[in-house]
């Protein structure tokens, strides 16, 4: 691990006033301090935030408004989360590890790395890491890798579920900096990798994640997050599916669709949500939307069973709802 | 022999004081002027260094040295026999032999300095693509010369006749994945000198390997060198030979003048102290209608390192278990750009699961029961060697597993066993590995005063039970309770003992404290029968029981006298050392059985239980020996379904260098595991009818596992681990 400085600002104000290169906040710690050990992150300055009040979970004009630092495990365990959003805290009950839970923040999630173990590793090329030096993971191990949203860059797999059903569910994240706060839907919050892979997402330098708000949707407490892993915990997901239906009568009315463990980020699939849209809630109609999830997929030599594996995943979660009452 | 100590489950004497943290691990040692030192490995994976600068890493705060090809000093490089595998020391030269290998150390006065030197070394390599793809390189493979486990090409009979004479043959061809040992603790080094006397704190499998490994490396004498190892994080036999970094670490402690600590990094675990290598194994059997095997044709290809030739995935089970008198078992290596490999738990269990699965698709083939096809193939004898096993239950083992699994409502049909939301399956294989046939050890044990006992032996406990069984050991055999015996171990000044390893620690430790209390009880007993005012004076001494702390006279239980009165009056301890006697060569075999679940729509395989029934001989402890069934089972679980280290083909590093990207399964991976022991001593066992055994549950459940995932799918997963991906694949 390499130096820093270390500051602990007790108000907001102070953590966004001096943006200078090389800071990052640190919150659960448990990607940042992981990739400070690795070298993978290098900063010179380390901005502990966990004094700041970026906590709560409750209800507003806007939707549920959950604090960037409310830790994974609180926000999994808490009432209005559960009843309302279960697909919020099935993803993150999925997710990690007790332990790490109960360190994780929500903030911290959504700005998680890449799994990709080439870019975790400092003595080997990686486009993300070290711009311009390759990407070892195309000629490479890349069963674990994305097989959406990939480019000739970078193909690596985004890898939080909570981001997952957070995009389902047209949550937007509320960002503070010295020259204000502006909300950006977490669907254009988090980047394709394009030619600039070392580019992640849609946060300024020294802008802090204050609260993510998830808007009002009444149906989605028949929700579900179904997540398909090589071992039953402590994995990330080889595909996940966070999947919300109203239906009127036996017709899905409408429905919320995203994926995990497929792209390059988290990914809404709308072709999927309208192929639903005014089918019967019954398996054939899930199979024949499914199709649409792996539209435009590239896999690589060793995630080419990924598409299929999504497609059953996603009827999967279709069905488990239909068992929700 | 009363049975009141030994056989009871009693829990682990060093349970609470490695629960509460006051177990003092390696690098917990308390050495003062401890400095630290960190290894720089390489990058790449074959090439030579053209360059190490560390004039930066050098000038750092507190860092006292940081050593490269140019200025440690030469060591020599210790016999292959002396357990240090590798066939090079680094850091003694330019040549990179494997992504991984030692480059250079940096020593500090904190761990964080030497951390950061050790980043800030730079080093320029000229390098060559590396070859660590087994599947490339099979046109390479060539059968080297014998190793310690015999000949790597070995037949009995005619395979070609026996094929010939067969009714069904099957052939099939097998894959297992490069796999690693993974312990909670990764290796630690505390090594001070004292003029020319090392000491080392070790995370040792084998104390007395180190010492030698160490004695030879530094030109001394093993009585220079002292290893203290009272307590192992696990090992699965990452420890067991001595590797380059305990050198590296004493190298390091000579130069700068003091203590010097070195623990691997996790990541360094994987390059470090060996692997199960990765396997291609071809398997063929002939057997007639009936299913009596007729031949047995199995040649497994391995990876070797560069400088080394060893191979660990021994064919033992082909050769030994069946009755079967035409087998040819051909044991090849192919040379990759890869760190050298050693043995990993149950090193056998690779090429058993190729037996194993091969049985059942000749079972599935003849139509007969998986059971009863074992049932007719059953040996009396060690197959390879033609002698009788001391004692051989194994039939028993078959069926009382099967009784207590309920495999008898097994439908063959693949596909047929349904529940609500999936497909079970059912699968059964044979456990067995050997358990002894190593290098005996020594004991000593003194009898105080007190009329309490403490036994010394330069053994090790590397989590499975080794303090509270020999302390049972001891108790039994001496005729005092448990709680009046103490157990000391891991300490090279204590009799030199085997390693941890190989399942021999009940067989060869346990022997040399059976033969040592042996001795030592029958001079407390003449001690008390030379007494006139004992109750025993005069009695014959082949008359003289000892129980609990007492010594009496056979029949005539009131007749007696404590310990404790014997030696009051005696006044001084009496002691007694046994001198090591090899073991005799055991046989620890069981029958497990294994239930999966399948959930067809998205390939997903869970095991649901596993029932496996084990003859080790005679029970010592229940407790720690059903321990060792079930870390067999779950090691089982790993390889078969989760488990594999990725190597990247054209960098040759390890892609999946942690905890999280390799996977070990988790509680939740492990099912109910149900353990039973036919429980009868062994008579040719040394260790009180006990048999070795921390080795066979490994082997067998594994192979049950994928059994009965064919018993469910109907497919026939060959090459592990049998990941979900696959079973959707062969589903679809
Ligand atoms: C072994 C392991 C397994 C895991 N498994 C899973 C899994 O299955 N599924 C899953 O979804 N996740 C998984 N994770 C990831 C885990 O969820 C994340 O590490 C965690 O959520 C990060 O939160 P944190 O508070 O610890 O973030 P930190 O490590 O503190 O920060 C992460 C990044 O976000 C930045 N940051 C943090 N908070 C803010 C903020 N408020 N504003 C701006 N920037 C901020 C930091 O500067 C840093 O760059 C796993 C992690 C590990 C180590
Ligand atoms: S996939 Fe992306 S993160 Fe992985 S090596 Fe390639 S560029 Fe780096």
């Amino acid at each position: 691990m390499r130096e820093f400085r270390f500051e602990r600002p007790g108000t907001v104000a102070d953590a966004v006033r001096r943006p200078a290169p090389g800071t990052a906040f640190l919150a659960g710690g448990t990607t940042l301090v992981d990739l400070m050990k690795l070298e993978v992150m290098t900063p010179a300055r380390v901005l502990d935030i966990n004094r700041l009040p970026l906590r709560g979970i409750d209800q507003t004009r806007d939707g549920l408004r959950i604090g960037a630092l409310e830790r994974m495990r609180d926000v999994a365990a808490h009432d209005l989360v559960r009843r309302r959003y279960p697909m919020l805290a099935q993803a993150l009950e999925a997710s990690a590890s007790g332990q790490l839970r109960n360190m994780a923040s929500i903030g911290g999630n959504l700005l998680q790395r890449t799994r990709c173990g080439y870019f975790r590793d400092v003595s080997v090329p990686c486009n993300k890491r070290a711009p311009g030096s390759g990407c070892p993971a195309i000629e490479g191990e890349n069963r674990m890798h994305a097989v959406l949203g990939a480019s000739d860059a970078c193909v690596a797999t985004h890898p939080s579920d909570l981001a997952v059903a957070l995009v389902a569910l047209d949550a937007t994240v509320r960002l503070r900096s010295r020259a204000g706060t502006r909300d950006v839907a977490l669907r254009d919050f988090h980047l394709l990798p394009g030619t600039t892979p070392e580019r992640e997402h849609d946060l300024r330098p020294g802008e802090l994640v204050t609260d993510v708000i998830v808007p009002d949707l009444g149906w989605a407490s028949r929700s579900v997050y179904v997540k398909i892993r090589d071992r039953q915990s402590y994995e990330f997901a080889l595909a996940s599916a966070a999947v919300a239906v109203r239906r009127d009568g036996d017709t899905i009315a409408e429905a919320r669709v995203a994926v995990g463990g497929m792209g390059t980020r988290p990914w809404r699939l709308p072709a999927v949500e309208a192929a639903l849209a005014g089918r019967p809630a019954a398996e054939a109609s899930y199979t024949a939307a499914a199709e649409h999830a792996t539209d435009g997929v590239r896999p690589l030599r060793h995630n080419a069973f990924k598409p299929a594996l999504m497609r059953r995943t996603l009827v999967r979660a279709l069905l488990e709802l239909e068992r929700i009452r | 022999m009363s049975p009141s100590v030994v056989g009871r489950p009693i829990a682990r004497t060093d349970g609470v004081a490695k629960v509460t943290g006051a177990a003092r691990y390696a690098a917990d040692a308390d050495v003062t002027g401890v400095v630290h030192a960190v290894l720089v490995t390489s990058d790449v994976a074959r090439g030579r260094i053209t360059a190490i600068d560390t004039a930066v890493a050098s000038s750092g705060a507190g860092v006292l040295a940081v050593l490269t090809h140019d200025t440690l000093p030469a060591l020599t490089l210790p016999a292959v026999t002396s357990f240090y595998l590798k066939r090079f020391v680094p850091v003694q030269d330019d040549r990179i032999r494997h992504a991984g290998q030692p480059v250079a150390i940096a020593v500090a006065d904190t761990l964080a300095r030497a951390q950061d030197a050790a980043a800030r070394v730079v080093v320029r390599y000229e390098s060559a693509p590396p070859q660590v793809v087994l599947a490339d390189a099979l046109g390479e493979a060539y059968v080297p010369p014998p190793g310690s486990d015999g000949p790597n090409d070995y037949t009995r009979g005619d395979v070609a006749a026996g094929m010939a004479a067969a009714d069904v043959t099957v052939e099939a061809t097998y894959t297992t994945p490069l796999q690693h040992h993974n312990p909670l603790e990764p290796s630690a080094t505390v090594a001070s000198w004292d003029g020319d006397a090392l000491t080392v704190h070790e995370s040792a499998q084998g104390i007395s390997i180190t010492q030698n490994v160490l004695a030879q490396a530094f030109g001394l004498t093993p009585g220079q060198v002292r290893v203290i190892t009272p307590y192992v994080g696990g090992g699965f036999g990452a420890k067991g030979p001595a590797w380059p970094h305990t050198l590296l670490a004493a190298a390091a402690a000579r130069h700068v003048g003091r203590p010097v600590k070195l623990v691997l990094s996790r990541a360094q675990t994987y390059t470090s102290h060996g692997h199960r290598a990765e396997t291609h194994q071809v398997m063929r059997v002939g057997a007639t209608r009936e299913g009596r095997l007729t031949a047995i044709d199995h040649v497994v290809t391995q990876q070797v390192s560069r400088t080394e030739e060893l191979l660990f995935n021994s064919s033992e089970p082909t050769r030994m278990l069946y009755d079967c008198a035409n087998v040819r078992s051909t044991q090849r290596a192919v040379r990759l750009d890869l760190p050298t490999g050693s043995f990993v738990r149950s090193p056998e269990a690779a090429t058993g699961h190729v037996l194993e699965s091969t049985l059942d698709e000749l079972a599935v083939t003849l139509g007969l029961d998986p059971v009863e096809l074992r049932l007719r193939n059953w040996s009396a004898i060690n197959q390879e060697t033609g002698a009788p096993h001391g004692s051989n239950h194994l039939r028993e083992c078959y069926t009382r597993g099967a009784q207590q699994f309920g495999w008898s409502r097994r439908d063959p049909r693949p596909g047929s066993m349904r529940d609500r939301d999936g497909i079970i399956g059912w699968g059964m294989a044979t456990a067995a590995h050997t358990a002894g046939g190593r290098p005996g050890s020594g004991a000593t044990v003194t009898v105080g005063r007190d009329g309490t006992a403490r036994i010394e032996c330069g053994t090790q406990e590397i989590g499975t039970g080794t303090y509270t069984v020999m302390q049972q050991v001891g108790a039994q055999t001496l005729g005092l309770a448990v709680h009046q015996v103490t157990f000391l171990l891991g300490d090279t000044r204590y009799p030199a003992a085997f390693a941890s390893a190989a399942s021999a620690t009940v067989p060869s430790a346990g022997a040399a404290v059976v033969r040592a209390a042996t001795a030592a009880r029958d001079l407390v007993v003449a001690a008390a029968l030379a007494d006139a005012a004992s109750p025993l004076h005069g009695v014959a001494a082949d008359r003289i029981g000892a129980e609990d702390g007492f010594l009496f006279v056979t029949g005539q239980p009131w007749r007696r006298v404590a310990y404790r009165d014997v030696m009051a009056r005696h006044g001084a301890p009496i002691s007694a050392t046994s001198t090591p006697v090899p073991t005799p060569l055991g046989y620890s075999t069981g029958a497990v059985f294994a239930e999966v679940h399948v959930d067809p729509a998205i390939g997903r395989v869970r095991v649901r239980r596993i029932v496996g029934v084990f003859d080790p001989g005679r029970i010592l402890n229940r407790q720690t020996a059903r321990s060792q069934a079930i870390g067999g089972a779950v090691w089982a679980v790993g390889f078969t379904l989760t488990e594999h280290t990725l190597v990247d083909p054209h960098l040759g590093r390890v892609v999946t260098p942690n905890l999280s990207g390799y996977l070990i399964p988790t509680n939740l991976d492990i099912p109910d595991i149900d353990v039973d022991f036919i429980d009868r001593p062994d008579p040719d066992s040394p260790a009180l009818g006990a048999r070795g055994f921390g080795e066979t549950p490994m082997t067998g459940t594994t192979a049950a596992i994928a059994n009965a995932l064919h018993h469910a799918t109907g497919h026939r997963f060959r090459d592990l681990p049998i990941t979900q991906d696959k079973i959707l694949a062969a589903l679809s």
